[in-house]
């Protein structure tokens, strides 16, 4: 009988306490990209990483900040598949990275909120923001996101090969001014090293195909955008562009055939003297450069493309920003995604080490970002810097589009000018039946 | 006082369907009836419709993406099908005795079978890039350049489809060995009497015994292949310049990527009447053939 008392007095204790007020922990969902991995700590293979940068951030608010807890998606590149079918399904995450160039077509929706009376509350100002930050997530008025950083393609240089090549002058690398100049210099860099001059991701790849493609478009002043309903890419400036591309493809002065993970290993691996990729990978290939014994050690530099075309410098930028999907939100959860956000404001120095533009004017002057290395070589972007109008809906799925023919183009598998009128077709038809 | 019928039919007698057949009609028939509908619309994934008729079918009728996206699927399942059918009945055949051995053997080819597509895609990609890949690094050994398997357009739905091949063998194989195992073993015994030698009894004994699980197997794996999707998403998006679109994938990229979310429901209405077709006439073909027997 005592013992049934006892078993009975536990089940009434186990009752009472699955009744009792649960703890203040409010709980809020952040989706990011950037990859899986271990945060910056000690022993991390890249301190400077994108993933290991961010995952250490977050666990520093979770660490800082008991009464939040932190549920972390982390969505496969770029990650709007999922955030798409995410909101199809109406459950978005509370606080969610997206690209600059993204933006408008969430926003159109009315699938993002407003974020500038959230900002206010927690002392961010968009005032802060780099002007090409503040652009970028600035819609109709409004700022719809939190500007993370800028990013753009670069050239990244393995100087030990060209150093091989002679087309090292006083510690600097010798950069193309024209597209014939380019043409020399590979050949003379392949007769050297007996390697390609280039290293691209070329299979399973689209964007960076594209990403060229607008920059040299850019700095020939080309309106390939008349509006943003249309583009025009049946033109002699985009034509030289992918000539140039198909010309070192021919001559084997790129490497072919590789994936991003192959070519990017590949340039670690000292597979070729210029790898075609964004700021995200400055800090990797740095530590790269201090590791004793690989082809980078001691002979890395990086800087941003060389104007081959044209008569103004330009280059292409995006840029990551934080953004709150619309859905419903206690009070709590809605001052605990303000404060991640205001936490995210106030290390965007730590996430500039990454090789990313900083999104904060005052972390852009300060003189820890400055000493941070070949910052100096890639500052010229936040003045030449440009985005696509930012009108242009879908920029995603027209990068797709762009890639796709100009590999075609570039690999011999149809007439430049046929791959580019497909691409304008396809491009202009997406952009026809937008409702 | 008579006992009633148990023939005689009542209505009631409908109720022990009555939950499946709810649950057929929520998940199976309203689906299916809502997406011929937004197939008539021009409709974006987060809002807005228009009605516009046959629009989108005649627009995908016009569209070389999707006509090729059509090609690329019709090529994957005349590349996939008749391995998976033959290679699995080899197997299966191999495998079919009591032995420890094709125990063992019968867990290993069927091992395959329980990755993801994940998993699945990420050995093979080990296996077929040209850059230090498991085929380039043979390829090399014997003096020959790497192949670009997922960057040529000729080799690249080959690829897929041996990816494919190796991915899915293990669940017909498994069919195939439940069929064989269903046939008498008095017939081969009859069969060794009269000295009928392995290709005879193949073909008069083991074939025709397991010949409707030889036309399961076919119509499961033309369905399935038709539905291509996970292998040239992870492995080629769709490229080099939609060598290796499927349907499947040509349906998400304009639903989930351009929110084109009318134009994808027709495609999917196509899909779904090709696979109908296909599966039809495999049914009506094989099933002439018996009846004339």
């Amino acid at each position: 009988m005592r013992r049934l008392r006892a078993v009975a007095l536990a089940a009434v204790a186990l009752v009472l306490a699955s009744c009792a007020k649960r703890d203040d922990v409010t709980q809020i969902t952040v989706q990011r990209i950037f990859g899986e991995c271990r945060s910056a700590g000690t022993g991390a293979r890249n301190p400077d990483g994108e993933c290991e940068i961010i995952t250490g951030l977050l666990d520093q608010f979770q660490r800082e900040n008991p009464d939040i807890r932190l549920k972390v998606n982390i969505a496969a590149w770029p990650g709007y598949d999922q955030l798409s079918a995410q909101f199809a399904a109406g459950d978005p995450p509370d606080l969610v990275t997206m690209h600059m160039s993204a933006i408008s077509d969430y926003q159109s929706r009315g699938l993002i909120e407003p974020m500038g009376p959230g900002l206010e509350s927690v002392g961010v100002d968009p005032a802060a923001f780099t002007r090409a930050a503040r652009e970028g997530v600035t819609k109709n008025g409004q700022v719809w996101g939190l500007p993370f950083d800028n990013w753009a393609p670069l050239w990244h240089i393995n100087l030990n090969q060209f150093r091989q090549a002679g087309l090292v002058k006083n510690g600097q690398p010798i950069l193309p001014t024209s597209a014939d100049d380019l043409l020399a210099q590979a050949r003379q860099f392949r007769a050297a090293t007996g390697k390609p001059y280039l290293v691209q991701a070329m299979a399973n790849e689209t964007a960076s195909y594209t990403r060229n493609l607008y920059t040299w478009l850019m700095t020939q002043d080309a309106a390939f955008f008349p509006d943003p309903k249309h583009i025009k890419l049946t033109t002699p400036e985009a034509h030289r562009i992918v000539a140039l591309f198909k010309q070192m493809y021919d001559e084997n002065l790129t490497t072919k055939d590789q994936d991003y993970p192959a070519a990017t290993s590949g340039f670690m691996n000292g597979d070729g003297g210029v790898y075609l990729v964004g700021t995200w990978m400055i800090g990797t290939f740095e530590a790269e450069a201090h590791t004793p014994g690989r082809p980078l050690s001691g002979g890395y530099a990086v800087v941003p493309y060389p104007r081959l075309f044209g008569t103004r410098d330009a280059a292409f930028v995006d840029g990551h920003a934080w953004v709150v999907p619309s859905r419903e939100r206690t009070p709590a959860q809605r001052a605990a995604v303000y404060r991640l956000v205001k936490f995210l404001a106030d290390h965007d120095y730590d996430w500039s080490r990454t090789g990313h533009l900083p999104a904060m004017q005052a972390v852009i002057d300060s003189p820890r970002f400055k000493a941070l290395p070949h910052r100096q070589a890639i500052a010229p972007l936040a003045t030449i810097g440009q985005t696509l109008p930012p009108q242009v809906q879908r920029q995603f799925a027209i990068q797709d589009i762009i890639g796709d023919e100009m590999a075609s183009a570039i690999t011999g598998r149809k007439p430049i000018d046929t791959a580019l009128a497909d691409a304008e077709r396809r491009v202009n038809d997406l952009l026809f039946h937008l409702l | 006082m008579t006992a009633a019928s148990p023939r005689k039919s009542r209505w009631t007698n409908g109720l022990f369907v009555g939950p499946y057949l709810l649950v057929y009609l929520a998940l199976l028939l309203y689906p299916l009836l809502a997406g011929v509908w937004l197939s008539l619309h021009k409709a974006d994934l987060f809002g807005g419709e228009a009605f516009v008729g046959i629009e989108n079918f005649s627009r995908l009728l016009r569209d070389t993406v999707f006509l090729q996206a059509v090609r690329n699927t019709f090529l994957f399942v005349l590349l996939t099908v008749p391995p998976l059918a033959v290679i699995a009945l080899g197997l299966a055949i191999a495998l079919n005795r009591p032995t420890r051995a094709a125990a063992v053997f019968r867990g290993v080819f069927f091992s395959s079978s329980v990755l993801s597509v994940t998993i699945v895609t990420l050995i093979w990609r080990l296996v077929l890039i040209p850059d230090g890949g498991l085929i380039a690094n043979l390829l090399h050994a014997v003096g020959q350049p790497p192949l670009p398997l997922l960057s040529h357009p000729n080799l690249v739905l080959p690829a897929i489809a041996l990816t494919t091949v190796w991915w899915c063998l293990g669940l017909p194989m498994m069919l195939y060995l439940a069929a064989l195992q269903q046939v008498p073993a008095e017939l081969y015994e009859a069969a060794a009497l009269d000295r009928a030698g392995p290709w005879k009894t193949l073909t008069r004994i083991t074939l025709p015994s397991i010949r409707r699980t030889i036309v399961l197997v076919v119509i499961i794996q033309c369905v399935l292949q038709f539905q291509l999707f996970g292998q040239a998403q992870l492995l080629t998006q769709g490229g080099p310049n939609g060598a290796s679109r499927p349907i499947v994938l040509f349906i998400y990229e304009v639903g989930f990527r351009r929110w084109d979310i009318g134009y994808a429901a027709a495609a999917s209405e196509i899909l779904f009447g090709l696979i109908l077709v296909a599966t039809i006439l495999q049914y009506v073909t094989t099933r002439d053939k018996a009846a004339s027997r």
